[in-house]
């Protein structure tokens, strides 16, 4: 019997993590909120442990409109431009 | 790497051991599947005119692409006859237009489930029901439709339970929900007929859906009183989000609302007006947000949202209500979105045809 794969057979992705950084000391951090309930302000919170332990500076949020969508390829773009490393999560 | 939608398998010319074979390569939902033997595949592949490595949707995450090859291959594991598959595919194609947001909805602790309704003579030619135990067990083309879609998630997209499938609950309809819009009796026009597709053309529509609540009214012999029933399911406390909304009326209520000379646009409206909760009830129960009242109630505010009051969805439009159902019975229903807000949007596909080509 012979039987068809149901699973996806797209083409090769080219996935890959970011190569992690060398130290954190006097980096950039990006906050990119996603409208969530209390996601800003856990965000922040965590931002300031950044900056209090590894004088990482933060900058201005970004921000999607839908949680459960994929930020935009715009603001990941600006993001990448902006800052070292991004830091995101639910907050409800 | 060249693209490849056609990898076999081979197995023992056993049956059974076929089930267990799918089983084993977590191909399935819980349930036993069909074999996909490729008889069957090439069958249901003549029934849609791309070729097979065409792209129906791809996860906006991870790029996983749905082929026809592939949706091929899961409806005929979900039980499929190989003339439904042109639903199925349309189904697909809906889900993949960004406001329907599949990845989200199907990823999310929510625990959605996409809701098919078929409209159209599509419904009738290929035996869906549209009638008694609408929601329920015994229909083959219902039944493997919506089973399709879950076999696709999950296959394809792998959105799998407790890795990329969050559910905190889930809902029963994640193993199949697919309706048809019944058009026997059926006082409005079909949905197809308000989608501004061609005269006898069919359409699935796609709605990212809660669980389903019954609204049982028996007495109510005004269109008010069986809609402020339907109306009290939407703004319960568990449900109320400016989300949007179905409404299945059982035929029985709906000759009440439609026989008052009630339109749907009528129906709408009053259950816009009266699908609503106080601030302090929302308050009370730890549910209101300034920025959600704030987005109901700013400048482009509909005329029927009521100062002081979070109202169910964002306008009357919000509301998709059509019939179905056995005639006997004041069981109609109410099914929330699984979106709070504006994370997903009904969308809806002609069956079957190229509307660019019509």
């Amino acid at each position: 019997m012979r039987l068809y794969d149901p699973t996806s057979s797209g083409p090769e992705r080219n996935l890959f993590r970011a190569p992690p950084l060398p130290a954190l000391e006097g980096r950039t951090i990006g906050i990119l909120e996603n409208n969530k309930l209390n996601a800003v302000e856990m965000l922040h919170e965590v931002a300031a442990l950044f900056e209090a332990r590894h004088g990482c500076v933060v900058r201005p949020v970004y921000s999607k409109s839908n949680a459960s969508a994929p930020a935009p390829a715009e603001v990941l773009a600006k993001a990448a431009g902006d800052v070292d490393f991004l830091i995101t999560g639910l907050g409800d | 790497m060249p693209f490849d939608s056609r990898r076999i398998h081979d197995v023992p010319d056993d049956l059974l051991a076929a089930i267990d074979y799918c089983y084993e390569q977590g191909w399935t939902d819980g349930l036993p599947v069909i074999p996909p033997v490729v008889d069957r595949v090439d069958a249901t592949l003549a029934f849609e005119g791309r070729p097979p490595e065409a792209v129906i949707a791809t996860h906006p995450a991870t790029g996983l692409q749905l082929t026809v090859h592939a949706a091929a291959v899961n409806a005929v594991m979900a039980g499929c006859m190989p003339e439904y598959f042109p639903v199925l595919v349309a189904a697909f194609e809906a889900m993949d237009k960004p406001d329907f947001n599949f990845h989200g909805s199907t990823a999310s602790t929510g625990g959605s489930a996409p809701l098919l309704i078929v409209s159209g003579p599509v419904a009738d030619d290929i035996g869906m029901n549209a009638d008694v135990n609408l929601f329920g067990p015994g229909n083959r083309a219902n039944a493997t439709i919506g089973r399709a879609v879950r076999l696709i998630l999950r296959n394809v997209f792998q959105m799998i339970p407790g890795i990329s499938d969050k559910s905190t609950q889930g809902n029963p309809g994640k193993y199949s929900f697919c309706i048809a819009e019944r058009s026997r009796s059926n006082p409005w026009p079909l949905l197809c007929e308000t989608q501004d597709y061609p005269p006898g053309v069919s359409s699935v529509t796609v709605f990212a859906a809660g669980g389903f609540c019954n609204v049982e009214n028996h007495g109510g012999n005004t269109p008010e009183q069986i809609l402020l029933s339907v109306a009290d399911a939407m703004a319960n406390y568990g449900c109320i989000t400016l989300g949007q909304s179905v409404v299945i009326l059982s035929p029985e209520r709906m000759r009440i609302v439609a026989g008052a000379g009630w339109s749907r646009s009528d129906a709408q409206r009053f259950l816009f007006t009266h699908a609503k909760r106080s601030i302090e009830g929302m308050q009370s129960v730890g549910k209101y947000r300034d920025s959600e009242y704030d987005h109901q109630h700013g400048s482009n505010a509909h005329a029927l949202a009521e100062a002081g009051f979070v109202h169910r969805g964002m306008t009357p439009d919000d509301i998709l209500i059509t019939m179905g159902g056995g005639d006997a019975g004041g069981h109609s229903c109410f099914i929330p979105s699984w979106s709070r807000g504006r994370g997903s949007i009904f969308q809806h596909k002609p069956i079957g045809v190229c509307i660019d080509c019509v």
